[in-house]
């Protein structure tokens, strides 16, 4: 009955500084590079050089019903927006790619060359020449509607949202309440965020307990908020990238890697949304597509943070936060995200192999948290045990930072707004499998991690609770109770922890301990499903059949479905003498499963009574 | 395009040759209707001559700018606050979008500014307006005082504080109302050039 807590955050952005050393010498060996073709290649005509470039790197965002203002399909369209295209690829603030070129290669990279970005220099220059009719080549075209087929199954958020006209980015979390009635395995999620103009990106959380639910203020209004902390019982659910941004194609997941989706799962999207001038109303749908094969390989997710370095003085213009994680075990890296606000200058992942080797997973030169985006390898990463993953993010807390949202500047630490900072860099990795069941490589990474947050900041709450968690699935109670203490330490009133180290120390017979914890967890959340369970089984443990009741009750009007709850509940009916009550809710614990041998049990036990006392 | 203010002062000289150029091809606007903006009914339109005393502003946008869009609530609550004392038009330098499609935007982005189309950039070269969203500010004696951005919401195309932190139009209204003159009467604005429109 406890709960493993995970932070995941919502994915944020940044905006990349234009200037600095490197940005210079590129612009200049653009100008360079856009006087040759000039002269070198007499003419340059949109119908044979720049109509390839545009259709294969402009056109998926730039057509009707994506996220670009205005299409780019034809001569007409490109012409009436030449040097603005000029412009922005000559800056690289289009095609928006983030990072720079490297040895790892990532998948459907969206970056011009040199040469592409100077032909289209050239053919403004020129006077943009149509060209000949018959170098055209055909206009790409784009599947309407669902870019996957059609979804086994389509949510709609509940409410709309209104973005305002004006001000500053918003960003809203829509809760689906998702339409699967047993567990179903997923293989691709299609994110429709709506309005594709004004969504800057979105990513989908798996929320298993409800945690997004119980920040709206009616059901199906949606939450404000730029991060995200969603609990989870299990650590795998969590493990894959569900991430929108515009014109990329949403991503199915191989065979093999597919998502488990319960009844009862929600799916939270966090969206990060821009004022286009104009009222909006805004209501994603989600697609959804399932698929046969269940799971057989389990990525994680592996985060490196360092929040509690995150304190920058205003006005510092190149604020270093490193954060160094050891793999206990072999694994290869799918995917990455490095993910700041709008401080972030320059983020920078590295690997060190055990023989020294250093290997770059991601530099971005000019963090723009507009354009932030999951990167996967076109091939993973193999990184051996004892590799050493290092995060080097700076950030720019001056008043030349343009994007700074304290003018003028003042302290910044690490926190979930968007004028708080973060310095995170979330890596998706799949562990080498063992083969030894009692050695599972993910446990072994998550232990490692909950240890080295702990060892960055002993008051890391998520990271206590989690290692509790892991330490109480390999039967560690008496570690389990301690991180779960830790966590209460923090955070006296938290109500998830102050259920589960109720939970662990009832499960290890110490119930008068576990009694306060539990009332503590009610008190802060009264609807608390499973902390009225557990203070029921507490109680009865007691002998305080009437106490019991009052939860058992409490946690059947929560959850109708659970059978353990309403077998509890007869079993305390039957303790205070109401047989009669006692008997349906046996028989009602049945119905939801036939096999509760705890109500068939006490079933059985009711009706021998019943008739060796015929009256 | 970087960060440094392209303070050309724009020569009084050569503003009294550009103006007069200007009101000398008005003349002869009912003749051919060269040379002149339209309003959304067709009809040739002298936005400085029909001023009546006031300050004029002139707000280039256009239907398919974001960033010209996103300006849409300031522009229209600028035009409300200085009411009475200021004109604003907003002037669509497009050849292509038809009056409907004005209308049409303007609609959609809560204008109740009157609308101008100027497919000969006539109020374009007046103004040495480059970019839209663009502002041209003319005093009550119809000479340019300012022209270039709104305020400094963005530093770039992509670029954007998440609020001015200065606010050129402003400024530029306020001491054309007091009579003063500005110490720089241009500024770069960011969003959509012009002359893609050419």
């Amino acid at each position: 009955m406890t709960r493993a807590s995970q932070t995941l955050s919502g994915f944020s952005i940044i905006l990349a500084l234009a200037s600095g050393g490197v940005a210079a010498r590129h612009a200049a060996v653009t100008r360079e590079s856009a006087v040759k073709p000039a002269a070198a290649q007499a003419q340059v005509t949109f119908n044979r050089d720049i109509a390839p470039i545009v259709f294969r790197n402009c056109a998926q965002c730039h057509h009707p019903g994506e996220a670009g203002p205005f299409p780019l399909l034809t001569y007409a369209d490109v012409k009436s927006h030449g040097r603005q295209i000029a412009f922005v690829t000559s800056k690289r603030i289009m095609p928006p790619w983030l990072p720079e070129p490297g040895e790892l290669k990532f998948a459907d990279e969206l970056r011009l060359s040199y040469e592409e970005i100077a032909a289209i220099q050239a053919w403004v220059d020129q006077g943009e020449i149509e060209g000949s009719a018959s170098d055209l080549p055909p206009q790409p075209t784009f599947p309407v509607g669902w870019q996957l087929g059609k979804p086994d199954v389509i949510a709609r958020a509940a409410k709309p949202y209104l973005l305002p006209a004006s001000g500053s980015d918003s960003y809203w979390n829509f809760v689906f309440r998702t339409p699967v009635h047993r567990a179903q395995w997923l293989r691709a999620i299609e994110i429709r965020p709506g309005d594709k103009r004004l969504v800057h990106h979105a990513n989908v959380l798996v929320d298993r307990e409800e945690s997004g639910r119980r920040l709206e203020k009616e059901p199906g209004a949606g939450f404000a908020g730029m991060e995200l902390i969603i609990e989870s019982e299990a650590f795998d659910p969590d493990s894959h990238f569900l991430f929108w941004k515009p014109g990329s194609p949403p991503y199915a997941e191989p065979d093999g890697m597919a998502l488990r989706l319960d009844k009862n799962t929600d799916l939270v999207l966090n969206t990060h949304f821009q004022p286009s001038g104009k009222p909006e109303l805004v209501q994603p749908t989600l697609g959804l597509y399932f698929t046969d094969k269940p799971a057989t390989v389990h990525p994680i997710l592996l985060q490196l943070d360092n929040d509690r370095m995150l304190d920058i003085p205003p006005g510092e213009k190149n604020f270093l936060v490193s954060d160094d994680f050891t793999l206990p075990v072999d694994a290869s890296v799918l995917a990455i995200y490095p993910h700041a606000h709008y401080l972030g200058k320059d983020l920078l992942a590295l690997a060190t192999l055990p023989d020294g080797t250093k290997k770059t997973l991601i530099h971005i030169g000019n963090w723009d948290l507009n354009w932030q985006a999951v990167y996967r390898y076109q091939e993973p990463v193999d990184l051996p045990a004892g590799t050493t993953i290092s995060m080097r993010f700076t950030y720019d807390n001056s008043a030349d930072n343009i994007r700074n949202p304290n003018q003028p500047p003042k302290r910044v630490v690490a926190g979930n707004r968007a004028s708080d900072e973060m310095a995170h860099l979330w890596l998706q990795v799949l562990p080498r499998e063992t083969g030894d069941a009692m050695m599972d490589p993910r446990k072994q990474i998550q232990e490692a991690l909950a240890l080295h947050h702990i060892q960055n900041n002993p008051e890391d709450f998520e990271a206590h609770y989690n290692l509790a968690a892991l330490l109480r699935m390999k039967g560690d109670v008496a570690g389990a109770v301690i991180q779960f203490t830790q966590a209460v330490r923090i955070r006296p009133e938290e109500a998830t922890a102050n259920n589960a180290l109720g939970g662990v120390l009832l499960g290890s017979g110490r119930v008068a301990e576990a009694i306060p914890y539990l009332n503590t967890a009610l008190k802060g959340r009264p609807d608390y499903f499973d902390a009225h369970y557990n203070l029921g089984i507490a109680l009865a443990t007691q002998g305080d059949f009437p106490g019991a009741l009052s939860h058992f009750r409490a946690a059947v009007r929560l959850n109708p479905q659970d059978a353990m709850a309403e077998a509890n509940l007869g079993s305390a009916l039957a303790e205070t003498g109401n047989l009669k009550d006692a008997r349906l809710h046996f028989e009602r614990a049945l119905q939801i499963d036939p096999k509760n041998e705890l109500a068939r049990e006490n079933l059985e036990q009711l009706n021998r009574d019943a008739h060796g006392h015929p009256n | 395009m970087g960060r440094q203010l392209h303070t050309f002062r724009v020569c009084r000289l050569l503003l009294l040759v550009i103006v007069a150029t200007w009101l000398a091809s008005f003349t002869s606007a009912s003749a051919g209707a060269q040379n002149t903006a339209f309003d959304l009914a067709g009809n040739a339109v002298n936005p400085l001559k029909s001023a009546g005393g006031k300050v004029v502003v002139l707000v280039f946008v256009r239907t398919d700018c974001p960033v010209s869009n996103r300006y849409a609530p300031t522009i229209q609550r600028l035009s409300v606050l200085y009411a009475g004392k200021t004109a604003f038009w907003l002037v669509y330098p497009s050849k292509s979008e038809s009056a409907e499609a004005i209308r049409k935007h303007e609609r959609e982005y809560g204008y109740t500014i009157p609308a101008l189309r100027d497919p000969q950039h006539v109020l374009v070269k007046e103004s040495h307006a480059q970019i839209t969203p663009e502002v041209a500010v003319f005093d009550t004696g119809q000479h340019l005082v300012y022209h270039g951005r709104i305020d400094n919401l963005y530093e770039d195309i992509g670029r954007a504080r998440s609020v001015a932190t200065t606010h050129e139009l402003e400024d530029a209204i306020s001491a054309a109302l007091s009579g003063k003159s500005l110490a720089a009467d241009a500024t770069h604005a960011v969003g959509c050039y012009i002359s893609d429109l050419e």
